[in-house]
């Protein structure tokens, strides 16, 4: 018997071992010329393939579809062109504070995707990576980041930075937008959603969304208490009135978080709720009426409305806008001075950046991308034009110049009147709709403002406020309160000690009778 | 092979997830609940919480949620189990699943029902906050109130009912100095099921569209402004509660369950 088990025993040990050693050996030895990187993006993010055959984008210079998961896609594409096995290890995350806690908390990625403030902090935080200088090649034809991104967002990336260092450097901006309304026409008029003070019009009481994040809703809320002044002509004809409306929009004074704490607490009362993700879908379900929102997630949500006959449309406040970004950067706690890692890494920014992949990535999550795809063709002007132009034989059109994004010929040294090529001819209905919230017009752009990281003290006033305006104020309780909340807690001790003393009362009397 | 399974290592397993999973991350809970933000000791956290009219007003909105969402799961679920552990007929075992049935499904999904439901009812969901957190938590706890009732009225030996009306007590009486009595110990574990949980189930406010906060929304938005000080000092008054309320309660686990005070 004991022999019998022992051989058993061992017969099993070897059977372990042997195949602990097969699955040991294989990456062991595969591991010098397969490099895995890890990359980290925000959920539905990039296009994951699998598209049905009706849904093939049939542009003039050839269709696109999507097959596979584009981080799929790329290893083969990388073992191609660069001939070095590549495993991407693909994941997501749910917000910018999600992503830096699991970064603080010791989860590794190499690439990741967080907005424009987030790679302020981690920027200022030095634990990124700078790009090497050839992914700044245009010559090189597999740079396509590079080589096609739009002068506009190139432009912005080049301007702005952070103690001392621009964020061209080190990140690649992967999709961009603004902040509106996303409204239902039939009840909102075009006049209440043109101001950020819809949020508190009592017309509209508990027909409201707004987002359940204090940044968008504090820049929401300097665009409504500012608002006046925004729009005064003295304002609005200062030579330096860029300068001045994002000054306003990043200003983060005690005296304003406070004006910014009355406001909010307006709004919670007269708003249908702060929502997390519902958003979109109480929209198109008809629940609320209206919904702060980004202009990508209105697309998609215009959409949606559309598949059901129900038209949404989308607005952005006269007032101003926030300008925003999200872009990819690296990781120095993962990349770790390992070059092979960096260039997958940056070769992956490009994949994602070819033309026919940002369009890919546009029709799948409603994004805007980046690109504009100036040194390799106009693939996505073309895919713009295929998505909203109007038929020929279309009433009421308007043109519609979306240059400031594609014409390289507005910017830089030789910095012109255009070309005129990037004019579109639309229905007017557009201006409302997923094309005006796509690619907002260049009046829009220009009264954007962009969000920066608050940092230390200016961070937790903003913070406190937050909470200060979702916490229930116990000097909200009125008399009654306080006496229905007394009376409860009397009954409660009351009945506790009532049982207690019964019970041991009960007890006293009963323990004679327990033989011992 | 003989030590095996002697019974003080069947406890090995049950220590490690404890020491993994409870002691270590107390220990760092604590270690932040009272440490500032420049590491210096003190209770300075917790004077903050209970000078705040906020933070202290979250706490008194937690408690009021929670103790109505036990009342009203205690009056619905105490005539349930009771006309159930009772009644003679035979298909019990087929009413007790479809009770425990719905919590096989992730409330999530449930809460997510109930929304519409309640929309179709309501219309806007915005306008009663309160009622509506009340309602879904409800739903959501119900189960965890019936089940321990019924468990302990089904085990009351029914003799003593029949000793009790031999004496000369009415029906009401019956049910008030025998029956309620003895069952006392289910309606305490299924008030610390409810009660417990309804002070931080936050995704039921979230998702019924309540914007204000409870203990459990405010623990996580210190978590997620990157205050790993203020959640932790919260999360341990909510532990502090609930040893409170277990010593309370428990006072009463020990005996009685089967003899109980009122047996006489």
């Amino acid at each position: 018997m004991m022999k019998k088990i022992s051989l058993r025993v061992l017969s099993f040990i070897g059977s372990v071992l042997l195949l602990v050693s097969s699955v040991g050996v294989i990456p062991v030895k595969a591991a010098d010329d397969v490099i895995t990187i890890r990359v980290c993006n925000w959920e539905e993010y990039i296009d994951e393939g699998g598209w049905g055959e009706d849904e093939v984008i049939d542009l003039e210079s050839g269709d696109i579809f999507g097959d596979a998961a584009l981080y799929e896609e790329f290893e083969d594409w990388y073992y191609e062109n660069y001939g070095q096995k590549v495993i991407v290890e693909y994941s997501c995350f749910g917000t910018n504070e999600e992503l830096y806690n699991m970064l603080t908390l010791g989860d590794e990625f190499d690439l990741v995707c967080p907005s424009e403030y987030m790679i302020m902090k981690l920027l200022a935080e030095d634990r990124l990576v700078p790009f090497t200088e050839d992914f700044f090649d245009e010559d090189n034809e597999l740079n396509y980041y590079y080589r096609n991104v739009s002068p506009f967002i190139r432009e912005v990336f080049e301007t702005n930075e952070i103690n001392g260092e621009y964020w061209d450097g080190y990140a690649a901006c992967y999709m961009w937008g603004v902040v509106g309304f996303l409204y239902n026409p039939e009840v909102l008029s075009e006049e209440d959603v043109s101001t950020w003070k819809l949020l508190v019009n009592e017309d509209y009481k508990c027909q409201i969304t707004i987002k359940d994040n204090v940044r968008d809703s504090y820049f929401a809320t300097l665009g409504a208490i500012k608002g006046d002044m925004f729009l005064s002509e003295e304002f609005l004809n200062d030579p330096d009135y860029h300068e001045r409306l994002e000054k306003e929009m990043n200003d983060t004074s005690p005296e304003t978080i406070a004006q910014a704490l009355e406001f909010l607490q307006k709004v919670k009362e007269n708003a249908y709720s702060f929502e997390t993700d519902s958003g979109k879908a109480d929209m198109v379900t008809g629940k609320v009426y209206s919904n702060l929102q980004w202009s990508g997630d209105a697309v998609y949500a215009m959409d949606q409305a559309d598949e059901e006959d129900f038209e949404l449309d989308f607005a952005v406040p006269e007032e101003c806008t926030n300008l925003w970004f999200d872009g990819w950067v690296m990781l120095k706690d993962g990349i770790d001075g390992n070059a092979d890692k960096q260039r997958a890494c940056q070769a992956f920014v490009n994949f994602l950046s070819r033309p026919d992949n940002a369009v890919r990535n546009m029709y799948y999550i409603g994004y805007t991308s980046s690109i504009a795809g100036g040194t390799d063709g106009d693939q996505i002007f073309e895919y713009v034009d295929w998505c909203y132009s109007a038929e020929e034989d279309e009433e009421d059109t308007i043109e519609y110049d979306l240059g400031y994004f594609f014409d390289d010929t507005l910017y830089g040294e030789d910095e012109g009147e255009g070309t005129g090529e990037y004019v579109l001819t639309v229905p007017e209905e557009q201006i409302r709709r997923q094309l005006f919230a796509q690619y907002p017009p260049r009046e829009v752009t220009d009264r954007s403002a962009i969000m920066r990281y608050f940092d230390g003290d200016a961070n937790a006033r903003i913070n406190q406020m937050w909470i200060n305006v979702r916490c229930y104020n116990i000097k909200k309780i009125n008399a009654a309160g306080w006496a229905a909340i007394i009376v409860a807690v009397v009954l409660i001790i009351a009945s506790t000690a009532w049982m207690k003393i019964k019970k041991s009362r009960n007890r006293s009397i009963r323990r004679p009778l327990r033989p011992q | 092979m003989k030590g095996m399974f002697q019974r003080k290592y069947l406890g090995i397993p049950y220590a490690l997830y404890l020491l993994v999973f409870v002691v270590l991350p107390l220990i760092v809970i604590v270690t932040y609940a009272f440490t500032d933000a420049e590491g210096n000791p003190g209770v300075g956290n917790f004077l903050n919480f209970f000078r705040d009219p906020n933070t202290l007003g979250t706490l008194v909105y937690s408690l009021v949620i929670a103790s109505v969402t036990t009342m009203v799961c205690l009056l619905i679920a105490y005539p349930t189990a009771y006309f159930l552990a009772m009644s003679s007929i035979r298909s019990k075992g087929a009413i007790i699943m479809l009770m425990i049935m719905p919590m096989w499904i992730n409330f999530t999904l449930r809460i997510t029902a109930l929304k519409e439901l309640l929309t179709m009812i309501e219309g806007n969901l915005a306008l009663h906050p309160f009622m509506n957190s009340v309602i879904g938590m409800t739903y959501d706890f119900l189960p965890f109130m019936i089940l321990p009732i019924y468990n302990q009225i089904s085990r009351i030996d029914k003799s003593l009912l029949e000793a009790a009306s031999d004496l000369g007590a009415d029906s009401r009486q019956a049910f008030l100095r025998v029956l309620l009595p003895l069952s006392m110990p289910g309606v305490i574990s299924g008030i610390s099921m409810v009660f417990l949980p309804a002070m931080t189930n936050y995704v039921v406010l979230d998702m019924l569209y309540n914007s204000t906060y409870i203990m459990g929304s405010l623990i996580g938005s210190y978590f997620s402004a990157y205050d790993w000080h203020g959640g932790s000092t919260i999360s341990l008054i909510l532990l502090a509660m609930i040893c409170i309320f277990t010593l309370l309660a428990g006072g009463d686990e020990n005996e009685g369950t089967v003899r109980g005070g009122s047996v006489l």
